[in-house]
C-alpha cells in the first residue's frame, strides 16, 4: 500500500506552490515591462507616405510649430496640416522633388494624404492640447525633441502616470509662455542652475496663473 | 444615532406614487424591498451562468487566434488638401435654424461636432421661448439618426433612383401644364413656411385647376377660427401668459400638449416665480384649470375642476354669464344681443357637477384682475368654446394686453373630405402627398385607405415608408429638417431661417422642391427658393446682408410682424350669440356622457406626438409626465368609472367600443380622470413604422385612431366598454424607488409661507431636533467628518459647483430627461427591460400624489388594502413633480462603498464616476438614498434592444451602428455593458468651459469660469428656467443666491450626506374663497399630521425640549466647507 504514493511525492505539493510563484512572478514582471506603453510605445517610428523632416523645417528652418499645427492653440486637436499648407511654400521651393509629388497630388485631386499616426491617447481620456500650450507646457514635453527628428517617433511613454508625473508637480515643468514652442530652450545652460530657476519660477508661476494640480478622474475622463 | 436610520415611518405615505403603492400589493412590496427587482440578486432569465461560461470560452478562444500582435494597429490620420475658412478640428459649431412644426416652428442653435449634427438647443436670442425646447424638439435629432427612415426613392414600391424620380416629377409636371392642372390634388400638412405658401400661390396661379387639400390629425385651428369670427378680421391670439396674474384654462394643456408649450411655459413660470421684495407681499399667479384628462396644467393647477371635455362648454357657458352679473353689462340696451346670449348660457350652465360656488369665485378672481388676467381655451374645445373665451376676455379687459392677435395667414386649404369624394369619384388623376401620413391618422369614417387607391398616380414624399408610402407610385424620401434649405415662422410670427448642418444622408427631398419641380420652375433648389421669398420680403438692396444676418441670428428683427390692432369694441357679440346660442342647441341633443354612454378624449401624446415620433427611441422611453407609462398608450378611466364598469382593475385589458368601431387596450387608473371619461392618446399601434415604433404584428400600444370618426375628432360620447378578462403588461417607471411618506417635496400655501418663509427647513428630522446629535453649542453636529475637511489640499478654492432647482416654476415637462439623454449618449433599453427598472435616465421626474385628508380616514394612511385605489379620496388628488438626479453629495454614500474607488469625488465637489475602474459590483446604487445611479446590465449601444440576452451572439447591423453613432457626443464615453453610470453635472460642459477660460487667461490667474457660462443640458432645456446650475464660491452666482432662499432645502437632508443638489420649495397659491381651498397643501396636512406643523415652532407636536427660536437650521446650500 505505501507504494502508490511514493517518497518524493511528498515535495510535490511545495514544488508546485513554488513554482506558482515563481511563474506569478514572472507573469506579473514580463507584463509591468513589456505590456506597458513605455515598452510598446516608445520608439515606435512608423515610415509616413511623405519623408517630411521635422528637423529641416523646424529645427533649421526655423518654422514654429504653430505654422502647420494651427489648431493647437484654440482645439484639444493639434491637426496636421492640410496640404494647401505645404504648398504655401513649396509652390516655390522644391517645385518638382520627387518626394512632394504626394502632397502635390493631393492638393491636385483632394485626395489626403494618410500620414501614420504615431501620438494617441486611448478614446476615453480626453486630452487638450490648447490647455497645455497657453498656460506653460511646452510640445517637448510630451512629444520629446521633435525639431531633432527627421522621421517622427514616439519619445514618451504616455501612459497614465506619465500624465500624472507633470499634473502632480506642475511647477517641474511649467515655463513662459514665449517659449512653448521653443523646443531647445532651458533656464540655464548649467543644469544645476537650471533646476534652481525652475524651481523657483515654476512655484512663483503656478501660484500667479493659478494653475491646478489636477489629479481627480474628472480631469481626464468623462 | 438609532433614531437616523429610521424613517418618519409611523406618519404613513405623505405621497403616494401609484394605485399600486397605496394598495400595498405584494408586487410593489417586492419592488419596494428590493432595489432593483429581479435583476441584482436573480441572474438575467436568458441564459444560466453556464451558458455564460461556455459562451465566453469559446470567445476567448477564438479572440486568442485572432491575437496578431500587441502592437496598436496602425492608424492613419487623414487632412484635409485644402483647409476649409473659419474651420478647426475639434471645436464644436453652432449654427441656427428651426424646427418646423405643424403651423409654427421652435427656434433652434443645434451643435455640429466635425459635420454632423449633435445636439439640438433653442435659440436664447429670440424673446419668444428664449432658448427652451420641447421633449420633441429636444429628441427630433434621433429622427435624422434613425436607420429605420426611409433611405430609398421607391417606384411601385421596388427601389428607383432619385433621377428616375425627378423625371417622374417632370412628367408630371408637362402633362399638368397643359391641361391647367384639371386632375392634379396636392394633400399637405398646415406649415408656416413662407415660401411654401409663395410656391402654393404659384400653384393656384399658374395651375388654377389643381387642388389643395390640408389635413392634420390634431385640429389646433379652433382658437384662431374662433377669433376670426368674434372680431371679424382674420387674426389668431396670441397668449401673454407671464403678463397675467390668474389663469384659467378651459381643458388647455397649455403646459403640455399644446402647441408652442416651450414657450407657454417660459411665460407661465416667469409669472409663477416668486416676486419678493423688502416692502411689499411675495406675488405670484395663480392658476385655474378645467378638464378632463389630469393634465400637466392640472397638476400644476392652484385649482383644478374635473369635469368631462363635453362638460367644459358648461363652465365656460357658466363663466360668461357669471362675468355678465358680476361685472354689470346693461341688458336693456335695445336689440342687444347680451341677454339671448345670457339666457342661452344659463340653459347651458346647468349641468355642471360640483359647487357652483367653484365658478362664481373663480370668476370674482378673474374679475379683480381685470386685464392682468388670462382665460385659455384648449384645442380639443369646439369653436363656441373659444369664442366663450374670447368673450372672456373682451370681458375682463385683457385684449391687448395679456391676448395680442397676429394676423392669421394659416392660409385655406380644401378639406380631406372633399378629397375623398373626389377619389370616389374617379376625378382625382395624379395625388401628390406631402408628408403626413393619413392612411394611419384619417378619421376611421372616411376609409381613406380605400379612397387614396383609386387615385390613378400617388406620389408620396414622406420621411418613413409607412402605412400611406405602400400602393403610391412613387415614394420620394423625404428630407430631415436638419438637412434641408427653408424658412418657417415661430408662434409669434418672428421669420426663421431652416438651414442645415448636413448634407442629406439619404437624398431626401424637401416640400420646397417637390412642389417647385411638380410647377415646373426654373428654381428647384431649396435654397434658391428660400432666398427667392426673402427677397420678396426685405427687396433686393442689401439683401446679401439680411441674408447672412437671418442665417447668423437664426431671426431677423425688420421681419418681425407687428401686432394686429383689435379692439375689445370691435367684438362680434351678435355673431357670438349667434354661434354659440346654436351650438348649445346642437350639443344639448347629444348625450351626457355616463356609464353607459362613456365618452372617450383623443388627445396628443406626450411621448409620440399624434404619431410622428413613434419611431423615435428617446420619446417611447420618456415616461409620460403624468402616468409615468414607457412604451404604450393606455385606457385612462377615474377610479369611479372603474367601479362602476363593474370593478375594472388597473392594466386590465378592455375595449372600447365607438360608433360600432373598436379597439383593445389595458386600462389605467389616473388619479383625477373625470368620471365616465376615457382617455385614449393618439399616435400608438403603428403597423408600418420601425423597429422602435412596432412593423405588422409586432405593435406599440394600440391604434386609437380606429375609433376616431370625423364627428368625434377630438371627444365623443356613447362608447361602450367590454371586459376581456385579460390582463396587459405596462412598463410603469412610477412604481419604482419609493420614499414612502417622507417630506421629500416640501410645499406651502403662498400665505403660510408669508407665515414662516423657512418652513421648509423646519420639516422631516434635521428639523427635529431631539432626533440628531448636538454639539455643546446646540448646533446639529456632523455625523461624518467632512472630507474635505479631512484632507483640505483635496479641494478647488476657486470653483465649487452646485445646483438649485426651483420646484415653484418646474412643471414636470420632461424636456430634460431628453436633452440629458442626448447630451450624455444614454441608451434606451426597450420596454422589456424599463420594467426590470433598468431604464438608464440620469435624469429622471417624480411625481407624486397627495389625497385630501379630510376624504380619507386616517387609519387608510397605514394600512392599505388592495381595496383602497376605489376609495373616494384618490379623485382629486393635488400633484407635484420633483426632478431627480445625483445629488453630488459632499460625504456621498456611494463613495465609501466602492470596492474600487471607481466613484470618487473631484476637487470641485463632483462626485465622478470613472467607468474605467468599475467592475460593476452595484454597491454603490444600493446604497444611494436617492436611487439615481444606473447600471448598464447589457450592451445598449451595439445590441439590438429586442435580442439584448442574447449577448455577444446579436449584433446589429453595421451601418445601423455608423448611422447611430453619428448621434453621440464625442465628449461623452460611450458606456459599455457591466459598468454604473449617472448624472455628471454635464462635466464635460464643465471641463470645456473651464479650458477656454485658461485659454484666454494664459498667463494670467483670471482662471474663474463667470457665472452663466456654464450651462447644464437639462437646465438649457428647461423651458421654466426652473434649474440653476454655477459657483458657491462665487457668492454673486445665481446659484449661490437661490441656495440662500429661505425655501432651499436638501432631500433626505437629515443623512447629512450634504448634497450639492438642492430644491427649493413649492409654493402654492390658491383662492381663500374656493370651495375647494384647503389651509395648506395636501401633502404638508398629511405630513402636519404625524410630524407637527412646520409653519409653527417645530418639533410643538412632539413636545420635544430644547427647541429654541434661535436654533440654526442646518443650512446645505454652502458649498464646500468654508
Amino acid at each position: 500500500m505505501s507504494d502508490v504514493f511514493p517518497k518524493w511525492t511528498n515535495k510535490l505539493p511545495i514544488r508546485v506552490i513554488f513554482g506558482l510563484i515563481l511563474l506569478g512572478g514572472a507573469t506579473v514582471v514580463g507584463l509591468t515591462y513589456y505590456a506597458t506603453p513605455k515598452y510598446t510605445r516608445v520608439g515606435y517610428q512608423p515610415v509616413q507616405p511623405v519623408a517630411f523632416s521635422h528637423s529641416i523645417h523646424a529645427d533649421q528652418l526655423g518654422l514654429d510649430c504653430r505654422y502647420c499645427h494651427n489648431g493647437v492653440e484654440s482645439s484639444w486637436y493639434s491637426n496636421v496640416p492640410a496640404a494647401s499648407v505645404c504648398m504655401n511654400c513649396h509652390n516655390q521651393v522644391k517645385k518638382d522633388d520627387p518626394k512632394l509629388a504626394l502632397v502635390r497630388e493631393s492638393y491636385e485631386t483632394g485626395k489626403p494624404i494618410p500620414w501614420v499616426q504615431v501620438h494617441k491617447v486611448p478614446d476615453y481620456v480626453y486630452f487638450n492640447h490648447s490647455v497645455h500650450v497657453n498656460r506653460g507646457f511646452s510640445c517637448v514635453e510630451c512629444h520629446g525633441p521633435v525639431n531633432k527628428m527627421d522621421e517622427v517617433y514616439h519619445a514618451k511613454p504616455f501612459g497614465m502616470s506619465f500624465c500624472l508625473e507633470c499634473h502632480r508637480d506642475p511647477a517641474a515643468k511649467i515655463r513662459p509662455l514665449d517659449k512653448i514652442t521653443d523646443l531647445d530652450w532651458k533656464w540655464d545652460d548649467d543644469p544645476h542652475k537650471a533646476a534652481e530657476l525652475q524651481k523657483t519660477h515654476g512655484d512663483q508661476m503656478v501660484h500667479d496663473w493659478r494653475v491646478e494640480s489636477l489629479i481627480n478622474c474628472s480631469a481626464c475622463h468623462r | 444615532m438609532k433614531d437616523l436610520t429610521q424613517s418618519p415611518k409611523t406618519s404613513g405615505p405623505a405621497y403616494w406614487r401609484s394605485l399600486d403603492e397605496l394598495s400595498e400589493t405584494p408586487e410593489f412590496r417586492q419592488w419596494v424591498e428590493k432595489e432593483f427587482p429581479e435583476s441584482a440578486l436573480e441572474a438575467p432569465n436568458g441564459q444560466s451562468r453556464r451558458d455564460f461560461v461556455k459562451i465566453m470560452g469559446a470567445s476567448f478562444l477564438l479572440a486568442g487566434m485572432g491575437l496578431t500582435g500587441c502592437r496598436r494597429p496602425e492608424e492613419t490620420i487623414v487632412p484635409f488638401s485644402k483647409m476649409p475658412q473659419n474651420y478647426v478640428h475639434g471645436v464644436p459649431q453652432y449654427f441656427a435654424t428651426a424646427m418646423p412644426s405643424r403651423d409654427s416652428a421652435v427656434p433652434l442653435l443645434v451643435k455640429s461636432n466635425d459635420g454632423r449634427p449633435t445636439k439640438i438647443e433653442g435659440n436664447p436670442d429670440l424673446t419668444y421661448g428664449k432658448g427652451g425646447t420641447d421633449a420633441f424638439t429636444q429628441a427630433s435629432l434621433l429622427n435624422l439618426y434613425d436607420p429605420d427612415r426611409s433611405k430609398k426613392f421607391l417606384k411601385e414600391g421596388n427601389a428607383s433612383t432619385r433621377s428616375a424620380a425627378i423625371g417622374g416629377l417632370r412628367s408630371i409636371s408637362s402633362k399638368f401644364k397643359a391641361n391647367n392642372g384639371k386632375g392634379l390634388h396636392f394633400l399637405v400638412q398646415p406649415s408656416s413656411s413662407p415660401s411654401r405658401k409663395r410656391l402654393e400661390a404659384l400653384i393656384r396661379e399658374q395651375l388654377p385647376e389643381a387642388k389643395l387639400h390640408g389635413y392634420e390629425p390634431i385640429n389646433f385651428h379652433h382658437a384662431a377660427k374662433a377669433s376670426a369670427k368674434a372680431f371679424k378680421q382674420p387674426v389668431r391670439p396670441l397668449p401673454h401668459f407671464g403678463k397675467a396674474k390668474v389663469i384659467f384654462s378651459l381643458d388647455s394643456d397649455f403646459l403640455g400638449t399644446e402647441q408652442e408649450s416651450y414657450s407657454h411655459i417660459r411665460g407661465y413660470a416667469d409669472g409663477r416665480r416668486l416676486k419678493e421684495s423688502d416692502d411689499h407681499h411675495p406675488e405670484m399667479n395663480r392658476l385655474y384649470a378645467v378638464e378632463s384628462l389630469m393634465t400637466l396644467t392640472g397638476s400644476n393647477a392652484d385649482h383644478r375642476l374635473r369635469v368631462t371635455s363635453g362638460q367644459v362648454f358648461s363652465v365656460a357657458a357658466a363663466m360668461v354669464d357669471e362675468a355678465f352679473k358680476q361685472i354689470g353689462h346693461s341688458d336693456d340696451e335695445a336689440g342687444s344681443p347680451i341677454p339671448a346670449l345670457r339666457s342661452s348660457l344659463r340653459e347651458k350652465a346647468k349641468g355642471i357637477p360640483g359647487d357652483p360656488n367653484w365658478v362664481v369665485e373663480a370668476v370674482k378672481d378673474l374679475v379683480a384682475h381685470k386685464g392682468q388676467s388670462l382665460v385659455v381655451a384648449g384645442h380639443r374645445q369646439p369653436e363656441s368654446v373659444h369664442q366663450l373665451a374670447a368673450a372672456l376676455n373682451v370681458l375682463l379687459g385683457n385684449i391687448g394686453k395679456t391676448v395680442t392677435f397676429l394676423s392669421d395667414d394659416s392660409g385655406s386649404y380644401e378639406s380631406l373630405s372633399d378629397l375623398k369624394s373626389a377619389c370616389d369619384a374617379g376625378s382625382v388623376d395624379t395625388l401628390v402627398i406631402l408628408g403626413g401620413n393619413p392612411v394611419y391618422d384619417a378619421p376611421a369614417d372616411l376609409d381613406w385607405k380605400t379612397s387614396q387607391s383609386k387615385a390613378n398616380t400617388v406620389v408620396r414624399l414622406g420621411y418613413y415608408e409607412d402605412e400611406t408610402s405602400e400602393g403610391c407610385e412613387w415614394h420620394l424620401p423625404a428630407a430631415h429638417y436638419l438637412e434641408s434649405w427653408g424658412d418657417a415662422r415661430s408662434g409669434d410670427g418672428s421669420y426663421l431661417p431652416v438651414q442645415p448642418l448636413i448634407a442629406p444622408l439619404f437624398d431626401g427631398l424637401t416640400e420646397l422642391e417637390v412642389l417647385s419641380r411638380i410647377l415646373g420652375a426654373d428654381e428647384v433648389k431649396p435654397y434658391d427658393i428660400a432666398r427667392t421669398t426673402l427677397k420678396g420680403l426685405v427687396g433686393d438692396a442689401n439683401f446679401e446682408a439680411q441674408w447672412k444676418q437671418l442665417l447668423h441670428d437664426g431671426y431677423l428683427e425688420s421681419l418681425r410682424p407687428s401686432n394686429v390692432e383689435v379692439k375689445s369694441d370691435s367684438f362680434d357679440w351678435a355673431a357670438v350669440t349667434r354661434d354659440v346660442s346654436q351650438a348649445i342647441t346642437e350639443s344639448s341633443q347629444s348625450a351626457v356622457a355616463s356609464k353607459d354612454s362613456l365618452e372617450v378624449v383623443f388627445h396628443r401624446d406626450a411621448s409620440v406626438d399624434d404619431g410622428r415620433f413613434n419611431n423615435n427611441g428617446w420619446m417611447q422611453e420618456m415616461p409620460d409626465p403624468m402616468t409615468k407609462i414607457t412604451w404604450d398608450n393606455v385606457v385612462l378611466m377615474s377610479r369611479r368609472t372603474a367601479a362602476e364598469l363593474g370593478g375594472i382593475k388597473n392594466r386590465e385589458l378592455v375595449e372600447v367600443v365607438l360608433n360600432g368601431r373598436k379597439v383593445q387596450g389595458p386600462v389605467w387608473i389616473q388619479p383625477g380622470q373625470a368620471d365616465f371619461s376615457l382617455g385614449l392618446a393618439l399616435g400608438y399601434g403603428r403597423t408600418h413604422s420601425g423597429r422602435v415604433g412596432g412593423t405588422g404584428s409586432e405593435r406599440v400600444g394600440f391604434n386609437a385612431y380606429a375609433i376616431r370618426d370625423s364627428k368625434n375628432s377630438a371627444f365623443g360620447t356613447g362608447a361602450k366598454v367590454n371586459r376581456l378578462n385579460r390582463y396587459y403588461d405596462i412598463s410603469c417607471t412610477q412604481d419604482h424607488w419609493s420614499m414612502e411618506g417622507r417630506a421629500i417635496v416640501r410645499e406651502a400655501n403662498l400665505e403660510n409661507y408669508e407665515e414662516k418663509k423657512d418652513f421648509a427647513q423646519n420639516m422631516d428630522l434635521e428639523a427635529h431636533a431631539g432626533h440628531i446629535p448636538h454639539d455643546e453649542e446646540g448646533n446639529p453636529a456632523e455625523i461624518y467628518k467632512h472630507p474635505y475637511e479631512a484632507r483640505p489640499s483635496t479641494h478647488s478654492d476657486i470653483h465649487q459647483w452646485g445646483m438649485a432647482i426651483d420646484l415653484q416654476t418646474c412643471v414636470g415637462c420632461s424636456s430634460c430627461v431628453v436633452a440629458c439623454q442626448s447630451e450624455n449618449n444614454i441608451p434606451i433599453v426597450g420596454k422589456e427591460q424599463v420594467a426590470n427598472s433598468r431604464e438608464m435616465h440620469w435624469m429622471r421626474i417624480d411625481r407624486y400624489y397627495s389625497g385630501n385628508p379630510e376624504t380619507r380616514s386616517k387609519a387608510s394612511n397605514l394600512i392599505m388594502d388592495d381595496e383602497q385605489p376605489y376609495q373616494e379620496w384618490i379623485d382629486d388628488p393635488q400633484v407635484v413633480n420633483q426632478p431627480m438626479i445625483c445629488q453630488h453629495c459632499e460625504s456621498a454614500p456611494c463613495e465609501s462603498v466602492c470596492p474600487v474607488n471607481a466613484t470618487v469625488h473631484d476637487h470641485e465637489g463632483l462626485n465622478v464616476m470613472a467607468y474605467n475602474r468599475c467592475v460593476g459590483t452595484r454597491y454603490c446604487s444600493n446604497n444611494c438614498a436617492w436611487k439615481v445611479r444606473r447600471f448598464n446590465y447589457f450592451d445598449y449601444n451595439k445590441r439590438p434592444i429586442d435580442q439584448l440576452y442574447e449577448g455577444p451572439l446579436a449584433s446589429r447591423p453595421e451601418e445601423d451602428i455608423d448611422l447611430i453613432e453619428m448621434a453621440k457626443n464625442p465628449d461623452v464615453t460611450v458606456r459599455m455593458r457591466g459598468v454604473m453610470e449617472k448624472c455628471t453635472f454635464c462635466t464635460q460642459r464643465i471641463e470645456q468651459a473651464k479650458i477656454a477660460q485658461k485659454v484666454a487667461a494664459r498667463d494670467s490667474g483670471d482662471v474663474e469660469v463667470p457665472d452663466g457660462t456654464i450651462k447644464t443640458a437639462c437646465q438649457q432645456a428647461c423651458p421654466a428656467d426652473a434649474i440653476e446650475f454655477g459657483n458657491l464660491l462665487d457668492p454673486e452666482s445665481k446659484v449661490s443666491k437661490l441656495k440662500k432662499s429661505p425655501r432651499n432645502y436638501a432631500v433626505l437632508g437629515f443623512l447629512d450626506t450634504k448634497p450639492r443638489t438642492t430644491y427649493l420649495a413649492k409654493i402654492r397659491n390658491p383662492n381663500k374663497n374656493m370651495p375647494d381651498y384647503h389651509t395648506m397643501p395636501l401633502s404638508t396636512l398629511e405630513y402636519t399630521e404625524s410630524m407637527g406643523s412646520p409653519f409653527e415652532a417645530h418639533g410643538s407636536a412632539h413636545g420635544a425640549e430644547g427647541h429654541g427660536d434661535g436654533h440654526e437650521v442646518d443650512n446645505h446650500s454652502e458649498g464646500g466647507h468654508h
